[in-house]
């Protein structure tokens, strides 16, 4: 049976998806960049749409959400794979309202009477069958990986409005979005980056590496020396892991000194951030907040005898509050943290944002 | 030495595996779901090692999740001991799902005796095609090998299949906690290629031996490192498992390695490791091992083989993870004033009462504890119960235990599986208690014991006359203590074999212990080299008897001489001198002791002449006429009634060109160290002859102008 077949086929390939992001990052930040993920979890949930057997739009984004908490719960850390997941059932969602004939504007405007007088959950069940939807849908998801393939290359784009002449810009370990983003502007200005090591996973030689490669003047600092530098700097320029609902980041570990030594400083800090990192989530749900790997890094397992005395921690992400950030540059352009919000709404749909 | 030549089998197979090693082949592994050892005894009675819980997962789950995310394909899972446990278990896991990438094949036998029973099997069905990797069932690792399979592939494509194995090593200094002593090993190795030299366990050994032939082996530089943790993980090439077959007496990996190093120059295989530095392995070997290796997995050394991580795919095994790496299961439940201090992690649906502390302590799924209670390096299986005002500090509680009011357990307590303690009762360190009788017969089943709870199981035990005893497990007690009834020596063995050698040994009354044994040794050491002298006199005496006896030529006494130096390790300088003594004491020997001074002489001098070619044999440089010399004069000191004989001892000797005139007079005037010694030379005939050597010196001298 070739039904059979492919739907084995499907399940395999998310158990391989599954395996691979449990056991991505073993310390020095994920394997690939978030921006694969988000792409792989993409072309995986296409998969999915295309062979998965589902007669209405209703049995899809079941089968959709149950995929989605797996692969969250496979590593909830990596907050592109739910984004993405999200994208999808939002897509699903427009798509339906199109076949059905009602244009997604009314849809998209729930005033406070309507909020009143839907009554519980939405009126609509999903349950009518339409025969180009899933043609429909799956061109949609192709158009969201277009614009996935892109993002990086949008970001870098608004460089130049950025970065002048003769600038002395900080950035703190590796982003690759800030790598372009930096590299982009290299090729019209001349400016100074100086790179925080970010230890222990000292992400920031790679950083500075290739940005001198790219003939960037730059430093390499150790985290210590962050505040001391920040005076001569003229803006902070970072990437992130994740953007949080309230417009505050969980960024690599270090970057709340960097923010505070800038807030400190006056120092503008600029993050960029692609759209897909846009997470639903707030910084106060804390059990899937952190993430802690081996303390290798820290103190090395072949200590001896000291770490049967002491406790070591590695942590990998801090918590930026809002506040401390002066604008997001996204591939749909720039915004303060405060219109987050929005851009959620935008997004997501909000009856989607726990899955 | 069950060596045969095994080139007849390699043929017969290198054909086959040359033609496929072109493509390329999936990663095997072979999986030894037994230790073939009761390290674990009174609870791996219950439950096979591989499935005892760590950290609420069972143990071969983490050792198939690291072969897995290191690429293997195709496991071969071995079992033996309870091996229906643990291919149920296997078949429910999600290994056995059809979308696993990685096939798990299960294999039982009970003939399994041990780990080269299980190779043996695997050559005798031919399971493997390519290079695999072998571990156990109990090794928890996340090290990515593929680094060193690349080596061990490459190594075996350079060198034409010489590399039979590949050893995987983690960096460690010595006195880490995660080190098990009796795993203790030292490595000398070849710096540059990585080749194995030598391979020795350590545990017991206070002095270590290297052949020297593994300095050279032309190699410029070696190492010899003790800083090594051995993983257990070791890739194997094919012939492996035929050398196995071949050598049917290696019954473990230690066998083997040390076989291959022993015999590398006639069978030319050789052995290489892998150290590792950043990466996480240790194999499960006793409980000692169990608790190092638990506090590691819940301190995230093993990440990301987390308890959070769920990563057996196990419908509501998840648990969250907060700040001083508290993890916490599902439905769990926490009392008021309860804390959980750091490192803990609490199972699914267990519930914990008011005011109770939990530090370093792993509880599982269903268990229920009281107030007021205090767990400090506690592993607590599923479905223990613990009541109010219990103290466990360092223990292991089985499944379905039970533990009572205000009951304490001191360190290194195991409490096996259905276990009832207390109330009230103090278990002393290192308690081992089961529902097995010590003295059980294997042949016992478990099946009377699984109804324990029950009235019958009860009766019946008692009219077997093994009722429990109160003093012991407390009034309500159930269960057996493992040591009291065992004498002193096997007792030891058992705390031995549970928790491995001693637990935080106290630095200093481990280096006193060490010293004394030190001292103990250098008396033993010096010993034994008196009674080898002896023994070595009493040969020497018995083999010139024999020459006079059987009319023996002297170069064949030479020869028996020599050989019992090498037997009894002897210097030439001691032989020279024993075989003087035994010369000179030889007519005491034969006609007793009360010999007059003429009888002696008349006796000794045609033994001289007789053995005069041994002598000469051993008689060669300066020093050597001294030594003579002087242990012609220690006997004559003993024996100073027969002083007089002396000249003509010496005398006899220097006409038979034993001694030279020189070494004589420089002998005369150095030697005397002592009084009576200095007497010695008083003696007139002896100044007389010495005088007569003078003169005669002269002459010659004079004859030479």
């Amino acid at each position: 049976m070739p039904g059979a077949d492919k739907e084995a086929d499907l399940t395999e390939r998310i158990e391989a998806f599954l395996a691979d992001l449990k056991r991505g990052g073993c310390g020095t930040g994920p394997i690939r960049g978030s921006g694969e993920t988000a792409r792989e979890t993409t072309a995986l949930l296409r998969k999915v749409t295309a062979q998965a057997r589902w007669s209405s739009a209703g049995d899809l984004m079941e089968i959709i959400r149950k995929e989605g908490r797996r692969m969250t719960a496979a590593q909830p850390s990596e907050t592109t794979v739910g984004n993405m997941v999200l994208r999808v059932l939002k897509i699903i969602r427009e798509e339906y309202a199109r076949s059905r004939g009602s244009s997604e504007e009314t849809d998209q405007q729930e005033s406070l009477h309507k909020l009143l007088t839907s009554g519980g959950l939405s009126d609509e069940n999903f349950r009518q069958h339409y025969v180009h939807l899933k043609a429909n849908v799956i061109e949609a998801i192709n158009e969201l990986l277009t614009e996935l393939e892109g993002t990086t290359d949008n970001i870098a784009m608004q460089a130049l409005e950025h970065i002048h002449s003769n600038e002395v810009i900080m950035t703190v370990g590796r982003s690759r979005t800030v790598e372009a983003f930096l590299k982009d502007a290299a090729r019209k200005r001349k400016f100074h980056v100086i790179v925080a090591e970010c230890a222990p996973f000292c992400q920031g030689h790679e950083m500075a590496t290739n940005l001198s490669k790219a003939s960037i003047e730059t430093t390499v600092i150790a985290d210590a020396a962050i505040f001391a530098v920040m005076s001569r700097v003229n803006k902070v320029i970072i990437g992130t892991q994740t953007v949080l609902a309230n417009g505050g980041l969980r960024a690599v570990n270090g970057t709340h000194t960097v923010a505070l030594a800038a807030r400190h400083h006056s120092t503008p800090l600029i993050v960029c951030a692609p759209m897909f990192k846009l997470s639903p989530q707030f910084p106060n749900e804390e059990d899937t907040f952190h993430k802690f790997v081996s303390p290798h890094e820290v103190l090395p397992f072949t200590e001896g005898e000291i770490l049967s005395k002491v406790n070591v921690h590695c942590p990998v992400f801090d918590y930026v509050p809002p506040e401390l950030i002066t604008l997001f540059i996204s591939n749909i352009g720039g915004n303060a943290p405060s219109y987050i919000y929005r851009l959620m709404s935008e997004l997501y749909h909000p009856e989607d944002h726990d899955l | 030495m069950g060596l045969v030549a095994s080139r007849g089998g390699k043929q017969k197979k290198g054909n086959v595996t040359s033609e496929q090693e072109e493509e390329e082949q999936p990663l095997q592994a072979v999986l030894v779901a037994d230790s073939f050892n009761r390290r674990f005894f009174p609870i791996s009675k219950d439950q096979p090692r591989a499935l005892l819980p760590l950290g609420n997962v069972a143990m071969i789950d983490y050792t198939l999740e690291f072969l897995t995310s290191t690429g293997v394909q195709e496991t071969f899972v071995f079992c033996c001991w309870m091996s229906n446990k643990i291919k149920d278990h296997l078949l429910k896991s999600k290994w056995c799902r059809p979308t696993s990438p990685n096939v798990v094949h299960i294999i039982t036998s009970d003939l399994y005796r041990s780990l080269g029973d299980v190779l043996r099997d695997v050559d005798a069905k031919n399971l493997v095609r390519n290079d695999f990797i072998l571990v156990y069932g109990d090794v928890v690792s996340n090290i990515d090998v593929s680094q060193a399979l690349q080596e061990h592939r490459h190594r075996r494509k350079v060198d034409k299949n010489i590399s039979v194995m590949t050893m995987v090593f983690k960096e460690s200094s010595p006195g880490h906690k995660s080190r098990c002593e009796e795993d203790d090993v030292i490595v000398a190795m070849d710096s540059k290629s990585k080749r194995v030299l030598h391979y020795q366990k350590t545990q017991g050994l206070k002095k270590l031996q290297f052949p020297m032939n593994i300095f050279q082996h032309g190699s410029d530089e070696f190492e010899i490192r003790h800083d090594l943790l051995d993983c257990h993980i070791s890739i194997c090439s094919p012939q492996v498992a035929e050398l196995f077959t071949d050598n049917f007496d290696y019954q473990t990996r230690n066998d083997f390695v040390r076989g291959i190093l022993v015999n590398e120059e006639i069978l030319g295989n050789q052995i290489h490791l892998y150290v590792t530095q950043d990466g996480y392995g240790a194999r499960v070997s006793n409980l000692q091992m169990y608790d190092s290796v638990s506090s590691d997995m819940v301190r995230r050394w093993v990440y990301p083989l987390t308890p959070e991580a769920n990563f057996t795919d196990q419908q509501g095994q998840g648990c969250t993870h907060s700040r001083h790496n508290v993890y916490r299961g599902a439905e769990v439940s926490l009392g008021h004033g309860s804390q959980m201090e750091e490192n803990v992690l609490i199972g699914r649906d267990t519930s914990i009462g008011a005011n109770c502390h939990i530090s370093n302590s792993v509880i599982g799924n269903n268990c229920t504890i009281g107030d007021n209670v205090v767990l400090d390096r506690a592993h607590m299986w599923n479905n223990v119960h613990i009541s109010s005002n219990v103290e466990i500090h360092q223990s292991v509680v089985c499944d379905g235990a039970v533990v009572k009011e205000a009951v304490r357990l001191n360190k290194q307590c195991v409490l096996a599986y259905n276990v009832v303690i207390g109330p009230n009762l103090s278990l002393p360190e290192g308690t081992v208690v089961s529902m097995h009788h010590p003295e059980e017969e294997e042949e016992d089943d478990d099946d009377e014991f699984l109804s324990d709870d029950q009235e019958v199981g009860h009766s019946k035990d008692k009219t077997r006359q093994k009722a429990f005893n109160p003093a012991e497990v407390g009034p309500e007690g159930k269960g057996y203590i493992w040591k009291a009834s065992m004498n002193d020596t096997e007792d030891e063995e058992l705390a031995q074999c549970l928790w491995g050698l001693v637990l935080n040994p106290d630095p200093e009354s481990d280096s006193e212990s060490e010293a004394s044994e030190e001292s103990q040794d250098r008396s033993r050491s010096v010993s034994p080299e008196i009674d080898d002298v002896n023994a070595f006199q009493l040969e020497v005496l018995g083999t010139l008897q024999r020459g006079l006896e059987e009319n023996i030529v002297c170069d064949n006494l030479v020869l028996e001489i020599n050989s019992l130096k090498y037997a009894y390790n002897i210097t030439l300088k001691e032989v020279m001198q024993i075989l003087t003594r035994v010369v000179l004491e030889y007519p005491f020997q034969q006609q007793g002791t009360q010999l007059t001074t003429l009888q002696y002489t008349g006796s000794l001098l045609p033994l001289l002449k007789t053995w005069s070619p041994v002598f000469k044999n051993y008689i060669k440089r300066a020093q050597d006429h001294l030594d003579c010399l002087s242990a012609v004069e220690e006997l004559f000191l003993e024996q100073d009634t027969h002083q007089t004989a002396m000249v003509k001892v010496l005398m006899k000797m220097y006409q038979l060109e034993i001694l030279e005139e020189e070494a004589i007079l420089k002998w005369f005037s150095t030697g005397a160290t002592n009084d009576k010694s200095r007497q010695l030379r008083k003696n007139q005939g002896l100044q007389k002859f010495i005088q007569w050597l003078k003169e005669a010196e002269d002459e010659s001298s004079e004859e030479g102008e």
